[in-house]
């Protein structure tokens, strides 16, 4: 069809222009990939920490202990029982099991004293579902039946404290009488996630059980399972087995450990909403303003056409025609542009120093570097979205063009 | 039956509140193959004309037939269409659309109507580049082509698709008296060869002394014709 023709050559006309304009978009379009890299990168690597040191992939707690989960009560803890036990060992998806129990705590290095969090852990059983341990930089993993403790890095710095040194946590038995725990730090671990590094000491589970007066119990069970694409089929599972059994737990992803973090992945999205209307609306204004000043420039010319008899929807299917050829210009541009960038980022990541220390001021669980993910979708997305933005912004103008008055346009009244 | 037929054809401009007669009542048969020239002072009516008859513009009142048919109140569409299937236009500014070559600009024209074979088409564009001189210039785009052939190629794109009528505002204008001379001379053999119908306006006599009817225009009236 000519005015395919047409409209293809006359990409050919005010190259500058037609070339700043594809840039333009090109370079929306990069930081969108960009940003949308760099959020699905933090989303990653947020749930990977989230699961790695913090909940596991599934969490066994007492229903009523779950509702009030934040406040890391010593009441409606669970006993895991030798027959819980091995029917969770028997399930064949689970790859580890994990007691815990949580506690406030305030920590006293003989000076000065500030609140943490306290985790008691079977050190077995926890490496078998987390991976703090491989992130000590100093020292060995505590052992059950000593007053040993490790804590991150950073904690450690903020109180002064180095290995081998004795610290005390003052914390509340169950029956609300203070208690004292001593022990010797014996590790410290950086890990990705400063929530744990930051705030979390980690002590043997029986000594922890015999200094809060809880007997045996815990505050819950962390799991880890093979494959996390199953973990909502091993919830569902788990739910009926104490079901069947009348024993009052249940089971919950990760995702309903980390409401916090979901809910800030949801606000992402929509932030990543709003970048996108950005680009759009550039690519939309780019368009417009680039066929309207052709229009002007042609005016002559669309007169000519209109005298020999061509109708307006083809005057306006050459303008849509080089108007799409621009925005499929920009998106390639904009596209490779992207492969350049989020092939970068996910290679060296985005250093966190650069925003002025770690994510978990922002609620995130990311220390240090955030790596870029490759989103191929996205770039498929928005090489198509530029091309129909292109054929839909230009139509107003195109048809605006192709309406004019043949005589006035002829003779440039 | 006359081929184009103008009766009491009147033409006004609004300008704010004044109304600006352009053409006072016109009345004109054209026949076949009748290569008329339009002459008259500057704001005389001669591109209002030109203009009605190529059914650019419609009449504020009056009647305009071509071949019979009543084009002087249609619809924009019907009237592109008109246009596109009868009617041939060649500018002062020749209007040719710069990112195609000479051979691409006559061929837009032939392809807004004619479904042809690609080979019989591009023979018969081959054909008329050749007739107005152009042979050898085929691939040439507008600015790399003179005054005097660019214009030979809107007439060559006027012609192809053998219309009824072939209008021409003051084609000559742009060029030095020789060279328009030599494109007048190309319309006249196109005339002869063709039996197409030329109405070209200009105030250049040099020119004129190649129309077989000239029409004297004075303040939007036909104030004179002879036949030649």
């Amino acid at each position: 069809m000519f005015s395919i023709k047409l409209g293809l050559r006359n990409l050919t006309r005010q190259k500058r222009r037609n070339l700043i304009t594809a840039l333009i978009i090109a370079f929306a379009f990069f930081a969108y990939l960009f940003m949308d890299s760099l959020m699905e990168g933090m989303e990653e690597m947020s749930f990977k920490n989230i699961i790695n040191f913090d909940t596991g992939h599934i969490q066994i707690a007492n229903p009523d202990y779950w509702e009030e989960r934040e406040e890391l009560s010593l009441n409606n803890l669970l006993y895991l029982s030798p027959e819980v036990q091995k029917s969770l060992q028997d399930i064949e998806e689970i790859s580890g099991v994990s007691p815990e129990l949580k506690f406030t705590a305030t920590l006293n290095n003989g000076i000065d004293e500030m609140p943490v969090i306290g985790l008691g852990i079977d050190p077995e059983k926890y490496k078998n579902v987390f991976i703090t341990q491989d992130y000590l930089v100093s020292g060995t993993m505590i052992s059950l039946e000593s007053h040993q403790a490790i804590m991150g890095a950073s904690l450690a710095r903020l109180m002064d404290l180095k290995i081998n040194d004795h610290i005390t946590l003052l914390v509340r038995t169950k029956e609300e009488t203070f208690n004292a725990i001593d022990v010797e730090v014996v590790g410290l671990f950086r890990t990705p996630n400063p929530m744990i590094d930051g705030s979390t000491v980690f002590l043997p589970l029986d000594i922890v059980q015999q200094s809060l007066n809880v007997d045996e119990q815990i505050s819950l069970i962390s799991i880890r399972i093979n494959q996390e694409k199953e973990k909502n089929a091993v919830v569902e599972n788990l739910n009926r087995l104490f079901q069947e059994e009348n024993l009052k737990l249940e089971a919950y992803t990760w995702e309903e450990s980390a409401e916090t973090v979901i809910a800030l992945s949801v606000a992402k999205k929509g932030g990543a909403s709003v970048i996108l209307a950005v680009v759009l609306l550039i690519g939309i204004v780019g368009i417009i303003n680039n066929i309207i000043l052709s229009a002007l420039e042609r005016t002559e010319e669309i007169g000519m056409m209109k005298a020999l008899g061509m109708k307006e929807t083809e005057i306006v299917l050459a303008f849509m025609v080089e108007a799409v050829g621009i925005g499929m210009l920009g998106g390639i541009l904009g596209c490779l542009l992207g492969v350049l960038g989020v092939g970068w980022m996910s290679k060296y990541g985005f250093n966190l120093g650069y925003l002025g220390g770690d994510m978990s001021t922002y609620g995130i669980p990311i220390l240090d570097k955030i790596y870029g993910v490759w989103n191929f979708p996205a770039f498929v997305f928005l090489l198509f979205l530029g091309i129909v933005v292109a054929l839909f912004s230009s139509i107003a103008p195109a048809w605006w063009a192709a309406r004019k008055d043949p005589v006035k346009a002829i003779y440039h009244r | 039956m006359s081929l184009l037929e103008l009766n009491k054809v009147k033409k006004s401009y609004q300008q704010g509140k004044i109304e600006i007669p352009a053409l006072r009542g016109i009345d004109l048969m054209v026949e076949p193959g009748e290569f008329t020239t339009i002459f008259g002072p500057s704001g005389s009516g001669k591109t209002t004309l030109l203009n009605m008859i190529g059914c650019l513009d419609t009449p504020t009142e009056g009647e305009i037939k071509l071949d019979g048919d009543r084009v002087s109140d249609l619809s924009r569409t019907k009237l592109a269409m008109v246009r596109r299937y009868n009617i041939g236009f060649i500018f002062q500014a020749y209007n040719l659309i710069p990112v195609l070559t000479a051979y691409e600009n006559v061929e837009f024209a032939i392809r807004l109507i004619h479904h042809l074979k690609e080979e019989e088409m591009k023979e018969k564009v081959l054909n008329i580049l050749e007739s107005v001189g152009l042979k050898g210039l085929e691939t040439r785009r507008p600015n790399e082509l003179s005054g005097g052939e660019k214009q030979r190629v809107a007439v060559a794109r006027a012609l192809v698709k053998e219309p009824k009528i072939v209008l021409a505002d003051e084609p000559t204008a742009n060029l030095d008296s020789k060279t328009g001379a030599d494109v007048i001379k190309i319309m006249v053999k196109m005339n002869q060869k063709l039996g197409t119908t030329f109405i070209f306006s200009t105030h250049d006599p040099q020119i004129m002394k190649y129309a077989n009817r000239l029409i004297n225009l004075k303040d939007g009236m036909i104030s004179g014709e002879e036949r030649r």
